[in-house]
């Protein structure tokens, strides 16, 4: 085939040794692919992906302090939660409502000051995002009694938010099928430590049977 | 027949093909200050903005814009002084612009309860839990939030306490931007029950329902 003079040399032979690496080759490819889907299915899982995010935020906020020790209610700074699609961050404003009188001289709080002199908002770095073509409305589930621990954990308790859901669809879906053990009497969506004695399966049912609480399933519950 | 080299081919390869598991392991329980890879993109950013996104082609960088100074939307002229100024022909007024009912009672108590109780605490003190802490810091800037059962703040009409739960007073900061109107008079009705309930005369308290009273 070649055409320059080597060509007139022995040819090359496979050595005899590579004959022992035929079972291996044939145990490797034979395993790769339950390997590979194995690999994919775990590391594309949501439980992977999107559990522990924690971003760093410009401001160190601590949810422990204001929700956890001090005990204010989510709803004092997340006052849209209720009335709107979105919970929203709350102003500056909301901020130094009290950090013009508490620790107004703190280094950490800098940004926040800077913002309220300059206008221009801080810039916290969301958690909790949702694919686009995902119409989750808060409003909603907080009036049916589902509270903010169901999907967002013990906000109160962490000194940096980090997410603990997967936020994934199956994890919706979870319990759109099945919401009974996740209700409560909807006065109480916001007290993270709440407990009952009482069967969360059974006070669940008897809230849905009083509140006519039917989550939906199909496709256009959450995708429009 | 395969050889002893090729068993430690295999062993080596095995061991190998663990390592990716490690680090599945590790993603799933360790925090991480980065965003996830959108392995598949899907359509999960779209350009589109949602709520309280940034956007540069403004100066104050926000996707949603107030609107412009001055508009008014429909039906929002807001001329009804009573309602949303607590004031009734030039002076504060006394009464309510509404129904006072159980219903605005409960919804009050919650409200107070939410944005009130932290400074000014659950019966109206100025012993809530923010003023205790910041009490406690002694930073000396903190000035201790009213008592809401002075004879001062009692003598207050409810046009007023609405005006204060609107736009702040002294160093107490205005809620007007983030409790809604009706809220913010269902606050002010609770708080005169929260008052009266501090300050009442035995006479107040209905003929059938007194023995039960000064029993306890």
């Amino acid at each position: 085939m070649s055409t320059d003079n080597k060509s007139t040399e022995t040819p090359f032979v496979f050595p005899k040794w590579v004959d022992d690496l035929r079972p291996l080759v044939g145990i490797v490819l034979g395993l790769a692919p339950v390997y590979i889907i194995v690999l994919v299915w775990f590391g594309l899982s949501p439980k992977t992906q999107n559990i522990g995010y924690s971003p760093e935020q410009p401001v160190p906020f601590s949810h422990a302090v204001h929700a956890g020790e001090l005990g204010l209610d989510c709803r004092y700074c997340h006052n849209t939660v209720e009335i709107s699609a979105h919970a929203a961050v709350p102003p500056t404003a909301t901020c130094m409502g009290c950090h013009t009188a508490i620790k107004a001289t703190s280094e950490k709080l800098e940004p926040v000051r800077a913002s309220s002199e300059s206008g221009m908002p801080v810039r916290w770095i969301r958690v909790h995002d949702l694919p686009d073509y995902v119409y989750f409305d808060h409003s909603a589930h907080l009036t049916a009694g589902v509270s903010c621990v169901e999907c967002h954990g013990r906000v109160d308790r962490m000194e940096r938010v980090h997410q603990v859901s997967e936020l994934s669809m199956g994890w919706c879906l979870d319990c759109h099928r099945n919401p009974a053990p996740r209700l409560r009497p909807a006065e109480l969506v916001t007290r993270l430590d709440w407990a009952t004695e009482e069967d969360r399966e059974a006070l669940g049912a008897r809230l849905m049977e009083e509140n006519n609480i039917n989550p939906r399933t199909d496709c256009s519950t959450c995708h429009r | 027949m395969v050889r002893k080299w090729t068993i430690w081919i295999l062993i080596s390869l095995g061991v190998l093909s663990l390592l990716p598991f490690a680090l599945i392991a590790r993603a799933r329980t360790a925090r991480t200050a980065e965003p996830r890879i959108h392995v598949f993109p899907d359509m999960d950013n779209q350009g589109r903005y949602k709520s309280q996104q940034v956007n540069r082609l403004f100066a104050d960088t926000r996707a949603m814009r107030p609107p412009v100074e001055g508009t008014v939307a429909r039906g929002q002229l807001q001329e009804d002084d009573h309602l949303y100024r607590g004031v009734r022909s030039g002076e504060w007024a006394a009464g309510f612009p509404m129904k006072i009912d159980r219903e605005v009672m409960e919804r009050g108590r919650e409200r107070y309860d939410i944005h009130c109780s932290p400074c000014h605490g659950l019966a109206g003190y100025g012993d809530g839990i923010v003023a205790r802490r910041a009490d406690a810091l002694q930073e000396g800037t903190w000035v201790q939030p009213s008592s809401l059962h002075t004879d001062l703040v009692r003598s207050r009409p409810s046009g007023h306490i609405f005006n204060t739960i609107t736009n702040g007073i002294r160093n107490m900061p205005p809620y007007g931007f983030r409790v809604s109107v009706e809220d913010r008079w269902a606050v002010t009705a609770y708080v005169t029950a929260l008052q009266l309930s501090q300050n009442a005369a035995i006479e107040d308290v209905p003929e059938q329902q007194r023995a039960n009273v000064q029993e306890q």
